[in-house]
């Protein structure tokens, strides 16, 4: 049954068979259920939305399919609504937990993490077996949180390093059925994908600055100097202008950069995992095809008022999922048919809090 | 084979607890399944409809049939698994996905859709905003202002230069108008800067810190009613909270697309926060006129001129009528109309005006 996959030597690449005709139909009704029932649906929305793209994601004549139920994600945002509400009550009658609760919130945050990847993999099948994610909380404390910090506090420039903790911490903790999956990203490949994005964070920044300077400032001393020809209303607008004629820049280049940089991380991190311990995984992605996709998709979607945002999400699947595959050593039929559900996966009635959804 | 019954899909039969996929056809027999490999003709396993789990329809993505053995019947015969389902079992779920077809009654689906949207604009998301301020704790807009002061004086602000004794009668005025507010005296705390740029104005922090600026106090020429006017105004938007608010509408727009949209996007997600983040930098007219009505009633209250603020737009007025034109950028109501409001307002509260 490999109809429908490329096989290109052992590569089988995945292919993506939704259209946006269709995903349209499922895209508006949930959005209309979802207002019409006050924002409960969104739930029921989320797992419908989800498994039309595993659904539609095929892998060797197969598809990938998503287990959870609505009731499962209304409850977990249901608990999480419900603490957040509980620690605010709380909080305005002890005004001194205020200072406690955030490290609270930091200290079960990685225990959220884990819960979320492992439930995130419990729920995805193929091929009749499910995934399973064993990472412990203080595994997500270390590679995720203190990563994150370590990323920030170096303005980026350890990033790379950031990545590979946290992907090995995500893949090298997955399962499929009884074998696993490990990936060993190397940090000069991670760095040599990084220059790119960060050249651009840097040009942008020297640009926001020499935009500030040289017209920003003089028009700010301008106005400075000329103070009786505006009003207060000009005034308060034209500063508010001064600012968005730095900051918009900015944020744009952060935004592209970040597209980019999570291309190239991509690819790296992928192209050097292997499941079971032989079978390479594969992605191409190309930084200029993926973020042209990105852009025009963005560009669309704002233009048409939303509507063509069915059309550019199944693009989006399409393109992801023609540039990823894996290559399957030795006999597909003897290796597939060799892949049991380890016990613990495969209990299909848990009930498990979503917490916050990282998704993989 | 006649007792295992009629032919219904063909499709993939995944044996128990193993990804092993074979051809396979689902047989039914009344309400008993059962699935036959396509290679020897053998059953495989036999089961119940009416207690197996079958996959939801959504759109064309192979249907599920999870038997009670782990063993998993996939095909991609929608339709007839859809027949068999209604002909001996209640199907629930049904109605959505056929509400879901790519049918003309869509376009209906996308105006109610727009016209909803237009009400949850309008209703849901102040409604929202207003329980957020409610239960927000009391320590949030002390964190939010705590350091935004002390950044501003490292950027923008220097020290005042007003005499002290200015400085002492402009504070009194303002403890004695503050001491009418909600909050009350205490809860207030005036600050004298010189703005450098910022030229004359004033400012509130959320929690209740207020800035005002020596151009300001140089503009009005000694016309301490009117000082106090700009400052009751500025108290007025510490006691509505509306940066606060400002800030929950910011998120609870994006929140609220993201809820319902579901897929935002690559991309898309990030401009969302960073947009609605930058949109919270600008005030709302309606805050603004809010903060007017407060100013009147305050000024009136701690028996002071009403429409003292009135007079520090007329003076922002002339100056507007020297240069002609109104700023395309102005987040603030136009001048004149706010300067008529007010003085309708304070003969309402019996004021001068």
């Amino acid at each position: 049954m490999a109809f429908g996959t490329r096989v290109e030597g052992n590569l089988r690449r995945a292919e993506f068979r939704g259209n946006a005709g269709e995903y349209f139909g499922i895209w508006i009704v949930n959005i209309l259920l979802t207002i019409i029932t006050l924002g409960i649906y969104a739930a029921w929305a989320k797992v419908r939305r989800i498994r039309y793209f595993r659904g539609n994601t095929f892998l060797d004549g197969h598809s990938f399919d998503y287990h959870a139920t609505g009731l499962q994600i209304f409850l977990g945002w249901f608990i999480a609504f419900v603490v957040i509400s509980i620690i605010n009550v709380v909080t305005s009658v002890y005004p001194l937990l205020g200072l406690v609760s955030p490290i609270a919130f930091m200290a079960i945050l990685p225990f959220f993490i884990a819960r979320s990847l492992r439930f995130n993999a419990r729920v995805s099948s193929y091929r009749n077996i499910r995934f399973d994610f064993t990472g412990k909380a203080w595994g997500a404390f270390v590679s995720i949180l203190l990563g994150g910090l370590v990323a920030v506090f170096s303005f980026g420039i350890l990033a790379p390093l950031a990545s590979r903790w946290s992907y090995r911490y995500i893949f090298n903790n997955l399962r499929y059925g009884d074998r696993g999956f490990e990936t060993n990203p190397g940090v000069g490949a991670i760095y040599r994908g990084w220059l790119l994005p960060a050249l651009m964070v840097v040009m942008g920044l020297l640009l926001a600055a020499a935009i500030g300077w040289l017209y920003v400032a003089p028009f700010v001393l301008d106005v400075t100097n000329n103070m009786d020809q505006y009003s207060k209303d000009e005034q308060v607008g034209l500063t508010i202008a001064a600012i968005y004629a730095v900051i918009i820049p900015i944020i744009l280049v952060f935004v592209v950069a970040g597209i980019i940089y999570r291309v190239v991380v991509r690819n790296v991190v992928m192209n050097s995992m292997l499941f079971d311990k032989v079978h390479p995984l594969h992605s191409d992605l190309s930084r200029g095809g993926y973020f042209w996709i990105v852009l025009s998709n963005f560009l669309i979607t704002v233009f048409s008022l939303g509507l063509m945002r069915p059309w550019a999400a199944v693009r989006e699947a399409r393109y992801l999922a023609e540039h990823s595959g894996i290559t399957l050593k030795g006999d597909v039929g003897e290796v597939m048919s060799s892949i049991l559900a380890s016990g613990s996966a495969f209990s299909a009635e848990f009930l498990e809090i979503e917490g916050m959804d990282f998704g993989f | 084979m006649a007792s295992d019954g009629v032919e219904i899909a063909r499709g993939t039969w995944h044996p128990p607890k193993s990804n092993a996929a074979m051809a396979a056809t689902l047989l039914a027999d009344g309400v008993r399944l059962s699935i036959r490999l396509d290679g020897d003709g053998a059953i495989a396993y036999r089961d119940e409809l009416p207690s197996v789990k079958v996959s939801d329809r959504i759109g064309s993505i192979p249907r599920r049939i999870m038997l009670h053995n782990d063993s998993t019947f996939e095909t991609h015969d929608n339709d007839a698994i859809d027949g068999l389902l209604k002909a001996h079992r209640a199907d629930r779920s049904g109605w959505i996905s056929e509400l879901e077809q790519f049918r003309p009654r869509l376009i209906g689906f996308v105006v109610l859709v727009f016209l909803l949207a237009t009400l949850v604009y309008r209703y849901a998301l102040p409604a929202l905003v207003e329980v957020a301020v409610l239960v927000t704790p009391p320590a949030v807009p002390g964190w939010l202002a705590s350091g935004t002061l002390a950044s501003l004086d490292q950027t923008m602000l220097s020290a005042s230069k007003l005499p002290l004794a200015e400085q002492q009668k402009i504070r009194a005025g303002f403890d004695e108008i503050a001491g009418f507010s909600t909050r009350g005296k205490a809860n207030y705390n005036l600050n004298f800067r010189d703005g450098g740029f910022i030229g004359p104005n004033a400012f509130a922090l959320p929690d209740g810190s207020l800035v005002i600026t020596d151009a300001l106090v140089e503009m009005a020429k000694g016309d301490m009613e009117m000082i106090l006017g700009v400052l009751a105004h500025e108290i007025g938007h510490v006691e509505k909270n509306h940066s606060l608010r400002q800030m929950y509408r910011a998120a609870g727009l994006a929140g609220l697309i993201m809820l319902i949209a579901g897929d935002v996007g690559s991309g898309g997600e990030e401009v969302l926060t960073d947009g609605a983040a930058l949109l919270s930098l600008s005030y709302s007219r309606s805050a603004e006129s809010e903060a007017d009505r407060i100013s009147v009633d305050l000024m009136s209250k701690a028996g002071h001129d009403p429409a003292a603020i009135g007079r520090f737009f007329k003076l922002l007025e002339d100056r507007l009528g020297d240069k002609g034109g109104t700023s395309m950028l102005s987040t603030h109501p136009g001048t004149p109309e706010r300067r008529n409001q007010i003085d309708e307002w304070a003969k309402e509260v019996g004021g001068g005006g």
